[in-house]
């Protein structure tokens, strides 16, 4: 449940959407609020206005006539109107409808009296009051705005005096526009909600499409395509948009690929036509010394159609087509053969080579291509490695499950700085610039890496009076451990 | 032995031409493949040596057409495109072995003579003999004059494929592609440290090298 909404919170449609709501809301409750405001609450207003308008007029009246005038006003409009009235002096009530018995505020906290405090403070009062023995529903707990206040004989009060209003109609009508408001924001709330949800579900359905199709191309399927609904939405949009951009990806590729492999064919066969006729002329000539010239003539013209075919090679890699060529296979036989083949050319250079495998694991790789990095790094090994060095190949599991083929020198090693341009093409560290090479050997291990989606990292080898040595590693991600096939066969073998 | 060329190219046709010629081979040239095919249907031939892109019939239909006829000249491709994925469509259409340009004239003699020489697939053998070096494949036991030679797994099959083309210049990248199956170029001299070893244990006590050197091309076991 809390992953589900971590994952819709990273959810960046869910968040727009939900936004988006939320805002609809909030300006949905001040809409509302400002139509509450004008209407119902303007009602209270005017009910204030009139208040405060006739305790002025009353007052007016006790200034000019005193409080017999007063009295006798209140009794008139008790009897025409509808307000609330009472009048109070120290010997007690003078005239009014509103018992203060049924009021559920005290006298001083109507009135407030402060003794000694000048001039009448008419304060506005908010209560209820229930009409007396009255059964009605109706009649009981109803609303009142009032102003209380006292009417002042010089410093000293003569009689409280309060003019109110029944105001339960309009409350009734307030608190049913606010709870309208609330209800109504509350549902937006969560008809927005389900709308996001809903939205963004649909969205990232496709989104998903699209991530798909990346991952697929990005894996060198590059005939996959987008799925269109043909609504002509901006998503169908991108697809069509997608769609055509990898149509020419891939016709550029394919050009690429035939540009490629017709310059192959085109500087090739005169190359080795070069090639054929130094040959040929060098057998023909008699003169040892010229014969000699021209064999080495066409050595030269072979190591540059070698160089030429190992760019073709690590850009038909760079391609990825052969990635659908990989195949699970255990590495163990492939790096044993590996190690054999080297071995004893190690010996025959004063070099110490052993080899640790780890057996029982499987990779995603190609045979020949995992072959041909890994003897691309010996040989790399083997020519930069003073005599009576030493050569280690390592293959096993590492932490984290992954699958890592070392190859590990005690020579000068590469220096740090150095370590991410030596993979490059054509780089040569200018040190080894006298050793014969042409600089692609570290460049198809990088390609090769690439294509199996493994990692190629150099690193600080083990460390000797030659340098720091150098250790360059081949990491799988994917690799997966069998249980160990106990076969009698090979039990007989072993033993 | 009786060769055709079938290739595009004339100037490099001529070349393969003269030097098959010089080593003692008769040779025809075909400029196209639809001639070639005439030509391979109508004419015995012991190889055939097809370019792989060519006009009008490229080598592998050409191949293919020749294969359905029931015709089993063996037959080396030669291509431009070196990848590992297509000498396998090429061997898998009936091709005996695939030769990628650049090639040495020495490399594409070497093996069109094994080709030539190998015949038609006989009945499974068992047993090899070249001189009085024997080798059981069964038993994996090889010796010389009688005196048993223990060899690793490697150098048995190293020494039984240049046992099985006996008489036979092998070049190292033959040697490396039917022994180790692997289908790149080492810079290092891999092949020839395996083959000195092999050499200490079959001719060093003997008074009659057999594994030669063939220099610049490869190596030769004979008797």
């Amino acid at each position: 449940m809390l992953r589900t909404l971590q994952k819709l919170c990273r959810n960046t449609l869910f968040r727009l959407s939900l936004l988006g709501a939320l805002l609809f809301v909030v300006s949905l409750f001040v809409s509302l609020g400002y139509i509450y405001f004008a209407t119902v609450s303007s009602d209270r207003r005017q009910v204030d206005k009139s208040i405060i308008k006739e305790i002025e007029g009353l007052q007016q009246l006790y200034e000019d006539e005193g409080i017999i005038p007063v009295n006798r006003e209140i009794i008139l409009r008790i009897n025409s109107g509808e307000g609330l009235y009472f009048l109070r002096t120290a010997t007690g009530l003078l005239s009014g409808n509103l018992e203060p018995g049924n009021i559920d505020k005290s006298a001083v906290e109507l009135f407030g009296f402060v003794p000694g405090q000048r001039g009448p403070s008419f304060r506005l009062q908010e209560f209820t009051y229930s009409v007396p023995d009255s059964d009605v529903p109706d009649l009981k707990d109803r609303h009142v705005r009032a102003f209380a206040g006292y009417l002042m004989d010089g410093p000293e009060p003569e009689a409280e005096i309060l003019v109110g209003r029944d105001v339960e109609a309009i409350m009734r009508a307030s608190n049913r526009v606010k709870n309208a408001i609330i209800t109504s924001s509350l549902i937006a709330l969560v008809l927005g909600l389900i709308s996001s949800l809903y939205v963004s579900h649909w969205f990232a359905r496709r989104i998903d499409d699209f991530n798909r199709l990346a991952t697929d191309v990005r894996a060198g399927y590059l005939d996959r395509r987008a799925p269109r609904d043909y609504s002509e939405d901006e998503l169908d949009l991108l697809a069509e948009h997608l769609n055509a951009m990898l149509d020419h990806i891939n016709t550029l590729i394919q050009a690429i690929r035939y540009a490629g492999d017709s310059i192959a064919h085109d500087l090739r066969s005169p190359l080795t036509r070069l090639l054929t006729r130094l040959e040929s002329a060098a057998s023909e000539i008699k003169d040892e010394k010229a014969s000699d010239t021209l064999y080495s003539a066409a050595e030269d013209a072979a190591e540059l159609l070698k160089t030429f075919d190992s760019v073709l090679r690590i850009s038909r890699l760079g391609s990825g087509e052969r990635r659908e060529m990989l195949a699970e296979i255990d590495p163990k036989p492939v790096l044993d053969d590996i190690a054999e083949l080297y071995e004893p050319a190690c010996e025959d250079q004063g070099l110490s080579f052993s080899s640790f495998i780890a057996p029982n694991v499987l990779i995603r790789a190609d045979r020949g291509l995992l072959s041909q990095a890994v003897s691309n790094l010996v040989e790399n090994a083997i020519k930069y490695t003073p005599l009576k060095g030493a050569i280690l190949l390592r293959a096993g599991i590492v932490r984290g499950g992954e699958f890592e083929i070392a190859v590990i020198d005690n020579g000068p090693g590469i220096s740090a700085h150095e370590r991410q341009r030596a993979k490059e093409r054509f780089v040569r560290l200018d040190k080894s610039r006298t050793t014969p090479g042409s600089g692609l050997g570290l460049a198809l291990v990088d390609a090769i890496a690439d294509l199996h989606r493994a990692t190629f990292v150099l690193d600080q080898g083990i460390l000797s009076e030659f340098g720091e040595g150098l250790s360059a590693r081949l990491v799988f991600s994917r690799a997966v451990s069998v249980r160990p096939r106990v076969n009698k066969k090979t039990m007989q073998i072993v033993g | 032995m009786r060769i055709l060329i079938v290739e595009d190219d004339e100037i490099t046709a001529e070349y393969v031409r003269k030097g098959l010629m010089e080593a003692g081979h008769v040779v025809d040239l075909a400029g196209d493949g639809d001639i070639g095919l005439e030509m391979a249907r109508t004419a015995d031939y012991d190889a055939l040596v097809l370019d792989r892109m060519m006009p009008k019939m490229d080598g592998i239909e050409l191949l293919t057409e020749l294969r359905n006829d029931g015709d089993k000249t063996p037959v080396l491709i030669l291509s431009a495109m070196g990848e590992v994925d297509q000498k396998v469509q090429g061997l898998r259409a009936g091709g005996d072995d695939y030769l990628a340009k650049p090639y040495s004239f020495t490399e594409l003699l070497a093996r069109v003579e094994a080709i030539g020489r190998r015949g038609y697939p006989t009945a499974t053998v068992t047993k090899l003999k070249v001189g009085d070096l024997k080798m059981d494949l069964l038993a994996r036991t090889v010796n010389r004059e009688g005196r048993n030679i223990l060899l690793q797994q490697r150098e048995f099959r190293l020494l039984e494929c240049l046992m099985r083309n006996a008489g036979q210049v092998m070049t190292r990248k033959m040697l490396l592609e039917k022994v180790w199956d692997y289908h790149f170029d080492p810079q290092t001299n891999v092949i020839d440290v395996h083959i000195s070893r092999l050499r200490s244990k079959i001719d060093k006590e003997f008074k009659t090298p057999m594994l030669h050197t063939v220099h610049g091309v490869g190596y030769r076991l004979q008797a």
